[in-house]
C-alpha cells in the first residue's frame, strides 16, 4: 500500500492505483474527461495534468501509477494554468450551443469552465472547425460532431464492453470525429451507456432529447425492475413523471452499466390505464367501484367463509415476482400465517430458472422480473403446483377455490409475454373467488371477483433480491395516481381487517419485521441494501 | 581558422558508384564481409561493439544505440522484433531514401547485424507511404539477399534464422514515432502510445522490440567492419561518427552530405552545398528539421554540427534535415507552410497538439493573408505554451519549437503583416 503525498496531505494509495483512482477514493477530483473507472485508461484528454516532484514534465494523473512517497500537487498555479489551458484548446473549436444542448447542467465542459476557464474566447467564430450535427446512431443515441471532445469513451465502450466495436475516430488533427462506418446505427443492446459516459453533449439521448432541462428533474435512487441483475440505477422524474433512467455506479453489480430495455423499461409503466380505485364484482356479477375498506373487509370475510368450507387448502397465494419483499412478506403473512394457506407459486413462466440464466456476458438475465430470488427465498415457490399452469389444474380440478394474486406484467417485454399473461388470466378464470392486485388494466380485470390497485415499481419504496440473492433498497420516485397503495399496505390493511396484528407504518417498519422473521435476512439492515447491496444466503 | 577534418565516407562511401544496389556490386565492394565477422562474434560483445562505437539514434532524437539495445530483456519467452524506421517525412529530411535508393544491402547487413545482436528473427522495415519507388528497390534487395541465402532459414550458411519485410505506411508522419509505428503495423489507427511500458518490453505485438532509423542501422556494417575505436575516433567527444545532412533550400548545391560529426556548420553551408544560391546573404537555417528552433544567421556563427553544440545554441541536430533560407525569405511564410504541416499530421488524439496545431496555423494564415491583429503574435506564443509539454508525444513540441524560435527572433515581421 505505498503512501503519497497529495497537495500536502499524505495518503494511501491502494497496490496498482493511478493518482486519480487514488485521489478520487480520498475525495479530490481531479479534472477529467477521459478517464472512466470502468474503461480502460487512454490518457488523451490531457485534463488530468498533475504536477509530480522529480518529474520534469506534469504527468497525467489518470496513467501515473502512484509510488511510494510520491509527492503530487493537483492544485498549484502551474497545474492549473495547464488545465486552463487545455480547456481553452476544448472550447476554440466547441460549438457553444448550451441553450439548446440537453448535456447543460451537467456538462463537464460548462462544470470545469467555471472552475479553471472563465477566460473570454479569442477565437472569432468564423475561425471554428465545423462538423457535422445531429447524426441519427440508431434508436438510442444523436450524434452531434461539433460538442465532441474526444475523449474516445464510447469508442473504448464498445471495444471493451460490448467488444462490438462500432465507434471509431474519422480523420485527424482538429477535424477527428467519432463516428460509425458509414453512420451505421448502433444497434447493439448497450448503446445507450455511451450517452451517460459522454462528458458533454456530444451523444444524447433519442428518449430523453429535449423532454427536460435536467436541473428542473429530481432524482430517486431505485433499482432497475427490468430483469433479475438488480442494476442500480437513478431514476430523474419531475411533476410524477419519469423522464428517463440511467445507471448508479455499483462496481459489484452493473459498473457504470444499463442495459437499454432495462433504461427504457420505465415506459411500460404508462402504456396501458391504471386501475384508479377498488373494484368489486356485486351479487349481479358486475363489477363496481368500492373503498378500500369495504373491499378489505368483504375480501377477508369470503375467504374465511371458503376456508370453512373447503379447508386452508383450497385458498392459493399467487405472487408476483416484481413486488418487493415487503410487499410479499406481508402477502405470506396474511394468506399463509393468517389464513393458513399452503398453496404458494409465483411463476409464470420458469421464473426460478431464468433467474439465472445469463442472456448475455454483461448485465442481462433472461427473468424480466427484479426479485424472483426474493419470492423464492419468502417461500412463495410450491414444490406440488410447479407453477401457475399447476395452479391452474388444481384449481379447474376444484382443490383450489379461491386466490389472492399479485400480478404486475414485466417491464421488459418479449415475445412470449402475451401468452404468458393468458395464463395468468386463465388462472383468475378458474378461481371461484380472486383477489387481484394490480396497477394496470387488462383484459383478466373482468374475471377477477376483487381487484386492488397497488403501486408499481418506481412508485413504492422497497427491497428487491437479485438473481445472486444481492438485497438492495429502491426508493419511491413518484407518487401513484388514485387509490392505488403499496403492496405491503394493502396487505396490511388485510391483517388489520382479519382481526391480526397490524403496526407498520412504512415499509421500512415492514422491512425490520422481514428481518426478525426470515432467516434469511436475520443479519441485513436497511442500510447494507443501499450501493454495493448485501447478499444473503 | 583551424582547419577543417578530412571527412570520412562511411554511409555514403559507393553511394555514386554504379549499380551499387545489385548484391554483386555489394559483395565486389566488400559488402556483407561484417555480417560474415559478426555471425562469427557474441552477441553481447556485438552489443558492446555499438556501445563502444557512440553510435547514436539518426532518426532525430539521437539516443545512444547500444543503450536502447541493452534494455530489450534477454532470455523471455516472446521473440524481440527490429523495426527499421523508414517513415522519413520531417520536413527537410531525405537522407534515408538516397540510402534505399542507392546502397539497399547495406541497411539490409546493418538489419542482420542488429538481428544476429538482439537474437531477432523477423524484422520489418516500415517505409513511408510516398517511397513506394524505394520500397520497390528495397524490395529487389531483399530479394537478392535472400537468394543469396543471407537472409532465409539460414544467415549466410549459420543457425541462426532471419526474415525481413518491407511494409508500406499509408501516409501519416506520426507514425514516424516509434510507438505509433507499431501501432501502424499492428493495424491500427497511428497512435503513439503512453511511456511506459517502454517498447523494449512491450513493443510490436506486446514483446521487446527495437525501432531504429535507416541511418543508424547502415552504420553498423562499418563498425563491425573497422571496429568501435574506428567509428568512435570520428568526430567529438559525446558526438561520435559520421552523419548524413540533407540540404534543401536557398543554398547552390541541395542534396544529401555526410559529414563528420562535429564539422562546423557555416563551413558547410559553404564549402559542402555551395554556399548560399544566387549570391544572396543568408537569413536564417533550420539545421534539423522542420520541428527544431530556427537559428538566425548570426546564431549560426562558429556553432558546430553535432548535437552538444547546436543545442547549446539553441537548436537540435534533429533528423539533418537542414532547411536555409536567404534574405529573400518571408519568415511568417515560412512558419506558416510548417505549421500548416504539423495541423494536418496531428493524429488527434491528445487535446493540446489536435486543437493548438490547427489554431495556430490558422492565425498564421491569417497573419500572411493581412488580417491578423497584433495581438495575435503573443497569442501564438500563448498557444505554444499551453501545448509545450503536455501531451504523449513530441509531435506538439515539434509544432511550438517553430513557433517560438520563429516569432521570437523575427517579431518584427510577423507583426509588420498585422494591423492594430
Amino acid at each position: 500500500m505505498p503512501k503519497f503525498t497529495l497537495n500536502g496531505q499524505e495518503i494511501e494509495a491502494k497496490a496498482g492505483q493511478t493518482i486519480i483512482q487514488a485521489a478520487e477514493d480520498h475525495g479530490v477530483e481531479i479534472p477529467h474527461y477521459c478517464y472512466h473507472a470502468d474503461l480502460p485508461i487512454d490518457g488523451n484528454c490531457r485534463m488530468c495534468l498533475v504536477d509530480v516532484e522529480k518529474m520534469p514534465k506534469l504527468t497525467p494523473a489518470c496513467t501515473t501509477l502512484v509510488n511510494e512517497g510520491m509527492v503530487v500537487r493537483s492544485e498549484n498555479e502551474r497545474v492549473k494554468q495547464a488545465v486552463r489551458g487545455v480547456l481553452e484548446f476544448l472550447l476554440i473549436n466547441h460549438p457553444v450551443d448550451c441553450p439548446v444542448c440537453d448535456q447543460a447542467g451537467e456538462c463537464r465542459l460548462q462544470d470545469y469552465y467555471m472552475v479553471y476557464g472563465l477566460h473570454t474566447s479569442e477565437i472569432p467564430l468564423g475561425m471554428k472547425v465545423r462538423k457535422r450535427k445531429v447524426i441519427d446512431l440508431g434508436p438510442m443515441v444523436v450524434l452531434d460532431q461539433e460538442r465532441c471532445v474526444l475523449c474516445s469513451r464510447c469508442i473504448r465502450f464498445f471495444e471493451h464492453v460490448t467488444e462490438t466495436g462500432e465507434m471509431q475516430f474519422f480523420g485527424r488533427g482538429d477535424h477527428v470525429a467519432i463516428g460509425t462506418f458509414e453512420d451505421r446505427p448502433l444497434n447493439n443492446p448497450y448503446s445507450g451507456n455511451v450517452v451517460d459516459i459522454c462528458p458533454v453533449g456530444a451523444l444524447t439521448s433519442r428518449d430523453f432529447r429535449f423532454k427536460c432541462r435536467v436541473w428542473f428533474l429530481h432524482a430517486t435512487d431505485s433499482i432497475c425492475g427490468g430483469c433479475s441483475t438488480g442494476c442500480a440505477v437513478r431514476i430523474d422524474h419531475r411533476d410524477g413523471a419519469i423522464f428517463r433512467m440511467i445507471p448508479r455506479r455499483n462496481p459489484e453489480v452493473n459498473r457504470s452499466w444499463l442495459c437499454d430495455e432495462g433504461r427504457l423499461s420505465f415506459h411500460e409503466l404508462n402504456k396501458t390505464e391504471r386501475i384508479s380505485r377498488p373494484l368489486m364484482k356485486g351479487r349481479d356479477g358486475v363489477q363496481a367501484p368500492v373503498t378500500w375498506e369495504e373491499a378489505v373487509r368483504s375480501i377477508d370475510a369470503r375467504l374465511k367463509e371458503i376456508r370453512a368450507a373447503n379447508g386452508a387448502g383450497s385458498i392459493l397465494g399467487f405472487a408476483s415476482p416484481s413486488a418487493t419483499n415487503e410487499g410479499l412478506f406481508l402477502f405470506k403473512r396474511y394468506v399463509g400465517d393468517q389464513l393458513g394457506a399452503t398453496q404458494f407459486d409465483f411463476r409464470v413462466d420458469s421464473e426460478d430458472k431464468n433467474v439465472l440464466e445469463e442472456e448475455d456476458q454483461i448485465l442481462r438475465h433472461f427473468d424480466k422480473h427484479p426479485n424472483s430470488t426474493g419470492a423464492i427465498k419468502l417461500g412463495l415457490m410450491s414444490k406440488e403446483l410447479g407453477g401457475i399452469d399447476g395452479a391452474i389444474e388444481a384449481a379447474r380440478a376444484g382443490q383450489i377455490k379461491a386466490g389472492v394474486v399479485i400480478y404486475f406484467p414485466p417491464l421488459v417485454r418479449r415475445a412470449c409475454d402475451e401468452e404468458v399473461e393468458g395464463r395468468v388470466f386463465e388462472l383468475i378464470d378458474v378461481l371461484e373467488y380472486s383477489v387481484v392486485l394490480a396497477a394496470h388494466k387488462s383484459e383478466w380485470q373482468t374475471a377477477a371477483s376483487v381487484v386492488l390497485p397497488v403501486t408499481p415499481w418506481s412508485e413504492e419504496e422497497g427491497t428487491y433480491t437479485n438473481f445472486e440473492g444481492r438485497v438492495q433498497f429502491a426508493g419511491k420516485a413518484i407518487d401513484a395516481g388514485g387509490d392505488a397503495l403499496a403492496v405491503w399496505e394493502a396487505f396490511a390493511m388485510l391483517l388489520h381487517a382479519s382481526g391480526a396484528e397490524s403496526p407498520w407504518m412504512s415499509a421500512e417498519d415492514v422491512f425490520a419485521s422481514l428481518t426478525e422473521h426470515v432467516p434469511a435476512y436475520r443479519e441485513v439492515t436497511l442500510d447494507k441494501t443501499r450501493l454495493p447491496g448485501v447478499i444473503v444466503g | 581558422m583551424p582547419a577543417l577534418p578530412v571527412m570520412t565516407k562511411i554511409l555514403l562511401a559507393n553511394i555514386d558508384k554504379p549499380d551499387q544496389a545489385s548484391i554483386a556490386k555489394y559483395r565486389e565492394r566488400g559488402g556483407y564481409k561484417a555480417l560474415e565477422k559478426a555471425l562469427a562474434m557474441e552477441q553481447t560483445a556485438l552489443i558492446d561493439e555499438v556501445k563502444a562505437s557512440g553510435l547514436r539514434g539518426r532518426g532525430g532524437a539521437g539516443f545512444p544505440t547500444g543503450m536502447k539495445w541493452s534494455f530489450v530483456p534477454r532470455n523471455t519467452n516472446k521473440p524481440t522484433y527490429l523495426l527499421c524506421n523508414a517513415d522519413e517525412s520531417e520536413p527537410g529530411t531525405f537522407k534515408d531514401r538516397i540510402l534505399m535508393e542507392r546502397d539497399p544491402h547495406m541497411l539490409i547487413e546493418g538489419m542482420a547485424i542488429a538481428c544476429y545482436a538482439l537474437n531477432c528473427h523477423l524484422s520489418y522495415i516500415y517505409i513511408r507511404g510516398e517511397y513506394e519507388f524505394v520500397a520497390n528497390t528495397q524490395q529487389k534487395a531483399l530479394d537478392e539477399a535472400y537468394e543469396a541465402k543471407i537472409l532465409g532459414p539460414s544467415v549466410m550458411g549459420k543457425d541462426f534464422a532471419l526474415d525481413i519485410f518491407v511494409h508500406l505506411g499509408q501516409g501519416a508522419y506520426i507514425c514516424g514515432e516509434e510507438t505509433s509505428l507499431i501501432e501502424s503495423l499492428e493495424g491500427n489507427r497511428g497512435y503513439p502510445r503512453i511511456k511506459p511500458p517502454f517498447p523494449a518490453t512491450h513493443g510490436f505485438l506486446a514483446s521487446p522490440t527495437v525501432v531504429n532509423n535507416v541511418e543508424t542501422l547502415a552504420a553498423l556494417p562499418w563498425i563491425v567492419q573497422n571496429g568501435a575505436a574506428a567509428y568512435a575516433a570520428i568526430g567529438t567527444e559525446k558526438s561520435k561518427g559520421t552523419k548524413l545532412f540533407s540540404v534543401s533550400g536557398h543554398v547552390a548545391k541541395p542534396g544529401v552530405y555526410e559529414v563528420d560529426l562535429g564539422y562546423p556548420l557555416l563551413d558547410f553551408i559553404n564549402k559542402e552545398a555551395g554556399g548560399v544560391a544566387n549570391g544572396r546573404k543568408l537569413k536564417a537555417v533550420i539545421p534539423g528539421g522542420s520541428s527544431v528552433p530556427v537559428m538566425t544567421a548570426a546564431e549560426c556563427e562558429g556553432v558546430l554540427l553535432d548535437y552538444e553544440s547546436l543545442l547549446k545554441a539553441g537548436s537540435m541536430l534533429g533528423s539533418g534535415g537542414m532547411i536555409v533560407l536567404d534574405e529573400t525569405t518571408s519568415m511568417p511564410e515560412t512558419l506558416s507552410v510548417i505549421a500548416d504541416f504539423y495541423a494536418h499530421e496531428s493524429c488527434g488524439q491528445c487535446t493540446p497538439c489536435r486543437e493548438g496545431t490547427g489554431w495556430a496555423a490558422k492565425i498564421l494564415k491569417n497573419i500572411i493573408a493581412g488580417e491578423g491583429k497584433r495581438s495575435d503574435v503573443d497569442l501564438l506564443l500563448k498557444i505554444a505554451d499551453m501545448m509545450e509539454g503536455k501531451t504523449i508525444c513530441p509531435l506538439a513540441d515539434a509544432d511550438v519549437m517553430p513557433i517560438r524560435s520563429f516569432v521570437t527572433k523575427f517579431r518584427s515581421e510577423f507583426e509588420d503583416l498585422c494591423s492594430n
